[in-house]
């Protein structure tokens, strides 16, 4: 076992693990690697295996097969101190109903040997959290606040979020992902599952999606965005369609709308802004690359092409 | 709307669990030692009236051994009939057993299982650290009988020693733990806190049922060094005081039922 310092800070390294259950749902053959400092997501539909693949993660359900290695060391083996650097949210999250916040925020800190009150309460008070009542007596996105408060506590070098925002209003989500993103800017590194696709856009640097236990692919955000189909409505002066548009390669020219030419476009822009440029434009409209019709044609094992593409974002 | 009340400060999962079960504690507490004031309280009456000095001997035998009768009208005979030949280690059995079953397999089911063991603990150090709480509330509780015992012996004049209560109470606090720990263990080894508490109830039953009629039954007897209950009570601490190889027995099973719940709880899958 030869393993360079790189891959000894690796913080997440997970090599062919497979986990069977009877019922049928599980993972297969997955092989990951979350870099120091990074933000991954793990994107898929529900029972894809994005929980599964978390609690191998924290030992809590052990693989059929494979190496689990974080920052470099076994996790059977070096378990305990392992979990010490690490914060976990669940994705279902259960809390001890009778504890307030406060008692379940300070036993938990006391189990990690973590952080003292005023340290925690820096962060109730950021996401506005009543700690003195009995956890039964909070609605979900105020558990949801508990939960994330306890995994972010301490500054964990590695953050392992199932769901972070589920439950929570929007300008809580926002919070979430600001809080997300200090913690990578201090060099740690987080791992988190979602569905929501705005969300990974807004905090991963890197997505993987799973489907029916197998990872299906894993891409940088910004690759993603670069393949990423872009549609354009431009209408030009005199309601003339310059025929060179028609030569573009990367695009399909869908039908027109009251003088409006629409186009959908994979990958750069540039070759269509030299056509349009010899050419007077009355008015031009981009929209941004949807994550969404790429995510789904992932899920539905091909990518689509642009044009059903937008027939389905336009049914 | 909000109940407001001084924060806990719950540094360890002992003091987290004692915590979440200190009012049962300290109802069933309340119980026992009612129970043995009431009892003693009885007494009295049952002393003054002589012909139930020897209405035992017309009992059927079976009964005599199930409830430990002797003769009702000494204090030792009265109170091993009405405390500690059933009602006292029932209830602390029920106890240690509604709670054992309950401390791992009741986090699994109620999901908190996850966020517990997703700190740095070893799930060894929680397992031990809840049956140190189970052992606690047990000890607790059975002091709360000793201390009932205390109350009403000289009150009464039941002219039991110190060293028969002390021996009988401690033998009920062996025997209900043990029972306790094999519904953890079985809840720790398989998450079902039904099946954990079940198990441990038909242990209790048979163990209780060989020690009472071994003397009855041919077969009884010669399983009778099996049962702990036996090995606890059956051998009369009240009015022999304590036998330190007797308890071994409820003890030393306590120990290898705790080591085997460690390596099934380590080696297994906990449900989401």
């Amino acid at each position: 076992m030869i393993a360079s310092v790189e891959s000894l800070s690796i913080p997440i390294s997970m090599r062919d693990v497979t986990k069977c259950y009877r019922a049928g749902r599980g993972i297969e053959h997955v092989d990951l690697e979350v870099g120091d400092g990074e933000v991954f997501a793990f994107l898929g539909p529900n029972g894809a295996g994005k929980t599964t693949t978390i609690r191998v993660l924290l030992d809590l359900i052990r693989p059929d097969s494979g190496s689990v290695r974080l920052f470099g060391r076994d996790l059977r083996r070096h378990s305990v101190e392992l979990r010490r650097r690490i914060g976990y949210l669940p994705g279902e999250l259960s809390l001890y109903e009778q504890l307030t916040a406060r008692e379940l925020l300070t036993h938990f800190a006391h189990l990690r040997s973590g952080p003292a009150w005023p340290a925690i309460q820096t962060l109730t008070e950021t996401f506005e959290l009543e700690v003195d009542r009995p956890i039964k007596n909070l609605s979900k996105g105020n558990r949801q606040k508990v939960g994330l408060v306890q995994a972010m506590m301490g500054d964990p070098a590695l953050l392992i979020l199932d769901e972070p925002t589920a439950g929570l209003d929007p300008l809580v989500q926002i919070q979430v992902h600001s809080l997300i993103r200090a913690a990578v800017g201090e060099g740690r590194t987080v791992f988190l599952s979602s569905h929501v696709l705005s969300e990974v856009g807004q905090v991963a640097d890197r997505v993987g999606i799973i489907r029916d236990g197998v990872i299906v692919a894993v891409k940088r955000v910004a690759d993603l965005r670069k393949e990423a189909v872009h549609y354009i409505d431009v209408r030009f002066t005199g309601n003339v369609t310059p025929p060179e548009l028609a030569l573009l390669a990367e695009a399909t020219q869908l039908p027109s709308v009251n003088d409006t030419v629409r186009l959908a476009i994979r990958g750069t822009l540039d070759p269509l802004l030299a056509v349009l440029a010899a050419h007077p434009v009355e008015d031009l409209t981009i929209r941004e690359p949807d994550l969404e019709d790429i995510f789904y044609s992932f899920l539905s094992g091909q990518e689509q092409h642009p044009a059903e593409a937008v027939q389905s974002v336009g049914a | 709307m909000s109940v407001r009340r001084r924060p806990a400060s719950l540094h360890s999962v002992f003091e987290r669990t004692f915590h979440e079960h200190r009012r049962s504690i300290l109802a069933w507490s309340a119980g026992l030692f009612g129970l043995a004031v009431i009892m003693a309280a009885l007494y009295p009456t049952i002393r003054s009236n002589p012909q139930l000095a020897t209405l035992h001997e017309t009992y059927p035998k079976a009964l005599r051994s199930l409830f430990g009768i002797t003769d009702l009208t000494t204090g030792i005979g009265f109170m091993r009939a009405e405390v500690f030949s059933l009602v006292a280690p029932l209830l602390l059995i029920v106890l240690a057993v509604l709670w054992g079953g309950d401390l791992i397999a009741g986090e699994e089911d109620r999901g908190t299982i996850d966020i517990l063991l997703a700190n740095p603990i070893s799930r060894g150090r929680v397992l031990l650290e809840k049956w140190a709480a189970l052992a606690a509330g047990v000890t607790l509780t059975g002091a709360a009988l000793a201390a009932g015992l205390a109350v009403a012996i000289p009150l009464v004049d039941l002219h039991i020693g110190v060293a028969g209560v002390a021996a009988a109470v401690v033998s009920v606090v062996l025997l209900a733990l043990l029972f306790g720990t094999i519904a953890l263990a079985v809840g720790a080894a398989t998450g079902r806190r039904g099946l954990a508490r079940g198990s441990a109830v038909v242990l209790a039953v048979a163990a209780y049922l060989v020690s009472s009629l071994a003397d009855l039954v041919g077969w009884m007897k010669v399983v009778r060094p099996a049962s702990p209950w036996y090995h606890a009570l059956g051998v009369d601490p009240l009015a022999n005081g304590f036998s330190p190889t007797h308890l071994l027995v409820p003890f030393g099973l306590t120990v290898i039922v705790m080591a085997v719940a460690v390596h099934t709880f380590n080696r297994r899958d906990l449900a989401v």
